[in-house]
């Protein structure tokens, strides 16, 4: 592909950019979700508090962090095709 | 400011070169030791901001610990001040000024905060010192890296990141101190009898700031910080930066001592590449204003210790704004000053104002769903309630409910024993208002009910009033 241009972000800034985004926006809505349900009161969870607080704010991260993932991938560029592109490079 | 986009989206670059730079590995940074007045604010500032982290989970506050985000209780303590779930909103202003804040010194002196204040820096520049004990200066540390791996060089490593570890493990320990009793938890900890939750946010921080000080370092500049990308939004003409005078500078270039440099063409640099080799984030600031560059000014501190020892005077790299740069003057007083500094100081005023007249207790009044109202033997109108009574204060206090609104309206508590309320504690209290149908003049009637400590009757921050409805039959 020459000629073309090409975004080079480089590797470590991609991994920081998935997992530091996901990790503010999951502590944000940690805050904002315990703020609003005690675990024991409201959720009924047979856990300590800390530990209620520590689960969820992993599990928003994994979910925040799946879609940090999924706009990574669908934010690549798309390989410039032309007529004199070999299958193979595709 | 240059973007850093403009050394990644590089148009027609051959395939070769993108896929090298793709996996080229980061070149590890070895910053030179610098000495001089921003070394010494910085160290300084160092001392104070860990000073604080360290210590401040250990004070005892009116026989509690000072400093205690109590997540369990869903309580904040902050040294005199108790902190409620319904008092998010103050800690959330607390946020905005500090955003607030953070903008206001942009504007009039660029990346302070970078330089001397971001707890990045400063667990970095504490690292950099164990590393410095253990390795040695720039020299000898990149002497040891190329070395290949011997008992020696083992030791040496195994060393600084012993000593590295020891420090983070106890960075996360102060930390986890902070939301649970640090006494306790450090006994806890000693005994292996800490809950697992606790045990797992010590490691957790721990290995943050072993990554983050002792690997990433300026990688957590360059990529991971959101400031760092919208500081230049912040800046204008007049804002202080960190610059290299090129005027004066250039052209660089060695020379012999006592040289009429001048007469050979020659600017004030002597290209000693110092500003290069004490820099942390590893930028030459000969080439402009760059976002990389942290303002942590090790550059000047090296480059006038430089011009001392060849003679010329200081400030080659300085703190100056682009319209000194330019050959203008600076204007400190400016639009954008005033607004920054005008939000800030009326929203720190209201907040001081807020927490002043912040009601120690709550009154929530519920009407009993069952019945509207009730006739009694005696011909009167009944209705029934549910008060919810909240004492936020730090003490226990004894409360005394009553009801106003309609001329000669009696209150029964159900409860005998007085309405005493420790310090957090919510109390649901069954009450029944009792009203003569001869003073009610429509269906309902607005009344309040008034919450009082007994003993501090006249303080207005134990009082409260809630307003209510008192129904009764439709009267002629």
């Amino acid at each position: 592909m020459p000629n073309s241009p090409v975004l080079t972000v480089p590797k470590a800034q991609k991994i920081m950019a998935v997992l530091w985004s996901s990790f503010l926006v999951s502590s944000l809505a940690s805050i904002l979700f315990f703020f609003a349900f005690d675990p024991q009161t409201a959720l009924h969870l047979d856990i300590s508090k800390m530990a209620a607080y520590s689960i969820g704010f992993f599990l928003f991260w994994l979910t925040t962090g799946l879609s940090s993932l999924l706009t990574l991938y669908f934010s690549t560029p798309l390989p410039q095709i032309s007529s004199s592109t070999h299958i193979d490079e595709l | 400011m240059k973007s850093s986009e403009e050394n990644h989206t590089t148009q027609s670059v051959p395939l070769e070169t993108v896929q090298e730079s793709l996996y080229a590995k980061r070149e590890k940074i070895y910053p030179r030791e610098t000495k001089g007045l921003f070394s010494n604010l910085r160290m300084t500032s160092v001392f104070v901001l860990l000073g604080i982290y360290y210590i401040f989970p250990w004070l005892t506050w009116d026989g509690r610990q000072a400093v205690l985000l109590d997540l369990p209780a869903r309580k904040f303590y902050i040294f005199g001040l108790t902190f409620w779930p319904q008092d998010m909103i103050f800690l959330a202003f607390l946020l905005i000024m500090a955003g607030l804040t953070l903008f206001f010194f942009t504007a009039l002196a660029g990346r302070l905060w970078c330089g001397f204040a971001c707890p990045q820096t400063v667990w970095t520049e504490v690292f950099l010192w164990m590393e410095r004990w253990v390795e040695g200066d720039r020299p000898q540390q990149m002497k040891l890296d190329k070395a290949p791996m011997s008992a020696h060089k083992f030791r040496i490593k195994a060393t600084k990141h012993a000593i590295w570890i020891f420090f983070a493990a106890y960075t996360g320990f102060t930390f986890v101190g902070f939301f649970s009793p640090i006494r306790d938890l450090f006994i806890n900890l000693m005994h292996f009898n800490a809950s697992s939750t606790e045990t797992f946010w010590v490691f957790f921080y721990g290995f943050a700031t072993y990554g983050n000080a002792g690997w990433l370092r300026e990688q957590i500049c360059i990529y991971m910080c959101p400031y760092a990308r919208f500081q230049s939004a912040m800046f204008d003409k007049d804002t202080m930066v960190l610059a290299y005078d090129a005027k004066r500078g250039e052209p660089r270039g060695s020379r012999k001592r006592g040289e009429d440099y001048k007469a050979a063409g020659l600017g004030d640099c002597v290209n000693c590449t110092m500003c290069v080799q004490v820099c942390p984030t590893g930028i030459d600031i000969r080439n402009g204003l760059q976002y990389q560059c942290i303002s942590c000014s090790a550059c000047i501190d090296v480059c006038d210790e430089v011009m001392v020892k060849v003679g010329y005077p200081k400030g080659l790299i300085r703190y100056t704004t682009q319209n000194i740069l330019d050959g203008g003057h600076t204007h400190v007083f400016r639009l954008r000053i005033f607004i920054y500094g005008f939000l800030l100081l009326s929203l720190f005023l209201g907040w001081m104002y807020a927490i002043s007249q912040r009601s120690l207790v709550e009154l929530d009044v519920m009407r009993d769903r069952n019945s509207l109202f009730k006739e009694t033997e005696t011909g009167f109108i009944e209705n029934v309630y549910v008060v919810k009574l909240m004492n936020l204060d730090e003490h226990a206090h004894s409360f005394k409910i009553s009801a106003q609104g309609i001329e000669g309206l009696q209150l029964e508590v159900n409860q005998t024993s007085e309405l005493k309320l420790a310090s957090g504690e919510i109390l649901d209290v069954p009450v029944r208002l009792i009203a003569d149908p001869k003073q009610l003049k429509q269906r309902s009637t607005d009344i309040s009910f008034q919450m009082q400590a007994i003993d501090a009757p006249t303080n207005p921050k134990l009082t409260t009033v809630e307003q209510a409805r008192f129904l009764g039959p439709i009267t002629r």
